[in-house]
């Protein structure tokens, strides 16, 4: 393994970045209400001087409670996807594997809607019932990743292909369910149903929200990036990083937690949003090679901003009505993937 | 009014609905008690269609025309209805053949209905062609306005014989709402958001009969979209700022829990309506396009223009009074006649909505 030198990876997150920063100024600039570039620069100057209050238009307003929150949670669902797709790709040795072949997404979307269908029938207060649906696709996501996990072990041992099977196996399941769901249910909540199908950053959430999502990305990609240098030997072969002194077990049991934790945080507030994990990391390895200590950060970076570009797309493709992203990440995605795959066996 | 179901919904409910036509040879077990007459109609969406007289066994495959069935006193002809057909409370006790969107061609054929009614937009082409095979007349209607709604009416009673009833069902409707026209046709219409579901936000385009409804209730939708069921940002909601948020609910205190819920949510607290909680409520018979859509409307008119209201009765009693005076012409009482006994009576009872509406629950 070539020394990883610090530039280099600053060098490259700090392209990135600078990406990032612009696709989110014109994420800013581009939606229902017209924004001046020039009017958007004065107002972050005053922002980041401290002096917020002085902007009191009304597009002000909705830039800082709508556009900016909007943007802000597709660059946490895009990173989280991201991560977490490199991650399993590692850890399965597969490069299909991604949260939505696991069965995770769908089982998220699962929670989600049963969440919906029970939320009339509970009185809850006002603002634990706006958190209700995303904390029923979290526990839906975190209970498919246990089901998958022990669908996948094999004399104690987690089998690749067994994993992937049950993923895949799990997810047809639960989307079954959820059809079924949908189609006997009388209740008034199955049209928003569709919506957690296909993905959607429109939901507005309270601001805790945010800082809990931040806080789970933060912490789930700082364990996955500790064992970034194991899952480099882990590509190898594990029989190969056994004999390296890697615990290979351990590795794959937090990362693959970790891993999960993402997908689920993602898609509790996004819904279903494709090919983002499977996609994004791929590129960043084609640019950057596929050294864990350089993809996973390049990968966050580059999913969020693949997500934020997505996002505005949605937003003003049909203007002023919406498109949910997860079409538009399909739409890319599925075809790009498709010439990667043709590339690789050519 | 379909509901976009995801693509994998559609293929296994259209996996279950090809598993339940039968074959040509079976059919012929299930032609009814043979017609003396046939009579060709052209239905509205534009498929001649020869329908046996009298028609004596109706399955109404859509809470509207369940609903307009009753209206039009034929109850005792409908045989069978669907899951979601809860209005009046009656319709219930009908033999199901399963949601609208899905229903078993076996059941209907096993009630030998000498019609089916369906809606263009809440039943699928798919459960035409399959009582087709099987030789069972189905007329369709696809109403886009609340004058369409009218004609429906009166073309559906024309086809099940009882001309004058219709005639006289659209004639009171027509003329409750030109009393509402009366009353705030010069009154400047009030900009509203109709919420059909707020997370991800869906409204409804300019070409549904729900947005007609709106404008008859002197109030006109701040989103112009082609779409029917368009999902709209919420930054436009922002901008445009609507005077009043229209919820349909089912269940009573629904609106309101939602109204509070997104009060605490910082995209929404910004649109002043929310802030102010200024909404109407008003229940989900305006999704369906059934003669209760014009109590519907008259209930978003006196929310939205209650001065209006106000000015010429003032005692609320005798306003109650005149209504149901209003509700019960003599004309009509025939029609309603099996209603009579009913605590709530139709088409007036806004106290009992338990789910189904036309948008495809």
């Amino acid at each position: 393994m070539r020394p990883l030198t610090f530039r280099k990876l600053f060098f490259q997150c700090f392209l990135l970045a600078v990406i990032l920063f612009f696709v989110v100024i014109l994420a800013l600039k581009f939606g229902a209400v017209p924004v001046s570039l020039y009017a958007l620069g004065r107002d972050l100057l005053r922002v980041l001087l401290g002096q917020s209050s002085q902007i009191s238009s009304d597009y002000g307003l909705i830039i800082q409670n709508i556009r900016f929150p909007r943007i802000l949670l597709g660059i946490i669902v895009g990173a989280s996807l991201s991560v977490a797709g490199t991650s399993f790709q590692a850890l399965l040795r597969n490069p299909l594997a991604d949260p939505y072949v696991l069965g995770v997404s769908s089982g998220a979307a699962l929670g989600a809607i049963l969440g919906l269908i029970a939320e009339p029938h509970l009185t809850l207060p006002p603002a634990l019932g706006a958190l209700l649906t995303p904390l029923c696709a979290f526990l839906g996501a975190a209970a498919t990743i246990t089901v998958v996990y022990f669908l996948g072990r094999r004399q104690g041992q987690i089998d690749s292909t067994t994993l992937l099977l049950g993923g895949v196996i799990t997810a047809s399941f639960l989307s079954a369910v959820i059809v079924f769901l949908m189609s006997t249910v009388n209740s008034s909540n199955t049209r928003g149903m569709v919506f957690w199908l296909m993905g959607n950053l429109s939901t507005s959430f309270q601001k805790s929200v945010y800082w809990f999502l931040a806080a789970g990305f933060l912490l789930a990609t700082a364990v996955i990036y500790a064992s970034a240098n194991d899952l480099n030997i882990l590509l190898s072969g594990e029989k190969e990083a056994m004999h390296l002194g890697v615990d290979v077990r351990r590795v794959r049991f937090v990362v693959y937690v970790a891993a999960s934790l993402l997908t689920g945080l993602a898609v509790s507030v996004s819904g279903a949003v494709g090919y983002v994990g499977l996609i994004v990391p791929h590129i960043m390895r084609l640019i950057f090679g596929s050294d864990h200590r350089t993809l996973l950060p390049t990968a966050a970076l580059g999913g969020a901003i693949a997500v934020v570009i997505a996002d505005t797309l949605a937003r003003i493709v049909v203007a002023p009505n919406e498109l949910a992203v997860g079409a538009v990440t399909a739409v890319v995605g599925a075809p790009l993937f498709i010439y990667l795959l043709r590339r690789r066996v050519a | 009014m379909l509901p976009r179901l995801h693509p994998a919904a559609f293929a296994v409910l259209s996996v279950f609905s090809c598993a339940a036509v039968p074959s040509h040879a079976q059919s012929a077990t299930y032609s009814s008690t043979e017609p003396s007459a046939f009579r060709e109609v052209v239905d509205e969406t534009g498929r001649s269609v020869r329908i046996p007289q009298p028609v004596r066994r109706i399955v109404s495959l859509a809470p509207n025309l369940t609903e307009t069935i009753y209206a039009l006193g034929l109850q005792d002809r409908l045989v069978g209805d669907t899951d979601q057909c809860d209005y009046p409370p009656d319709a219930q006790k009908k033999a199901k053949v399963g949601g609208g969107i899905n229903p078993s061609v076996e059941v209907i054929a096993s009630l030998h209905p000498d019609l089916v009614l369906m809606t263009k937009s809440y039943n699928r082409l798919d459960t035409v062609h399959s009582l087709e095979e099987l030789k069972i007349s189905s007329y369709a209607t696809d109403p886009h306005t609340v004058v369409n709604i009218l004609s429906s009416v009166k073309t559906l009673a024309s086809i099940l014989g009882v001309p004058d009833t219709g005639v006289s069902v659209a004639d009171d409707m027509e003329k409750r709402l030109e009393d509402l026209q009366h009353r705030i046709a010069h009154l400047p219409p009030k900009r509203v958001l109709f919420v059909v579901w707020t997370q991800p936000l869906i409204s409804t385009g300019q070409h549904t009969f729900l947005a007609d409804a709106l404008r008859h209730a002197g109030a006109v939708s701040i989103v112009n979209s082609s779409q029917d069921w368009p999902q709209v940002n919420l930054e436009e909601v922002a901008k445009l700022q609507p005077d009043f948020l229209v919820f349909a609910e089912s269940q009573p205190g629904d609106a309101s829990r939602e109204v509070e819920k997104l009060a605490t949510l910082p995209g929404w607290k910004i649109i002043h309506a929310v802030r102010d909680r200024h909404y109407a409520v008003i229940s989900d018979a305006v999704n369906r396009p059934a003669p209760r859509i014009v109590s519907a409307i008259e209930e978003l008119a006196r929310q939205l223009h209650p001065k209006a209201f106000a000015e010429k009765p003032p005692d609320a009693n005798k306003e109650t009074k005149k209504e149901t005076e209003k509700e019960n012409p003599v004309s009509r009482r025939l029609a309603f006649a099996p209603f009579s006994m009913n605590p709530s009576p139709w088409p007036h009872g806004h106290t009992r909505f338990t789910g189904g509406c036309l948008c495809g629950r």
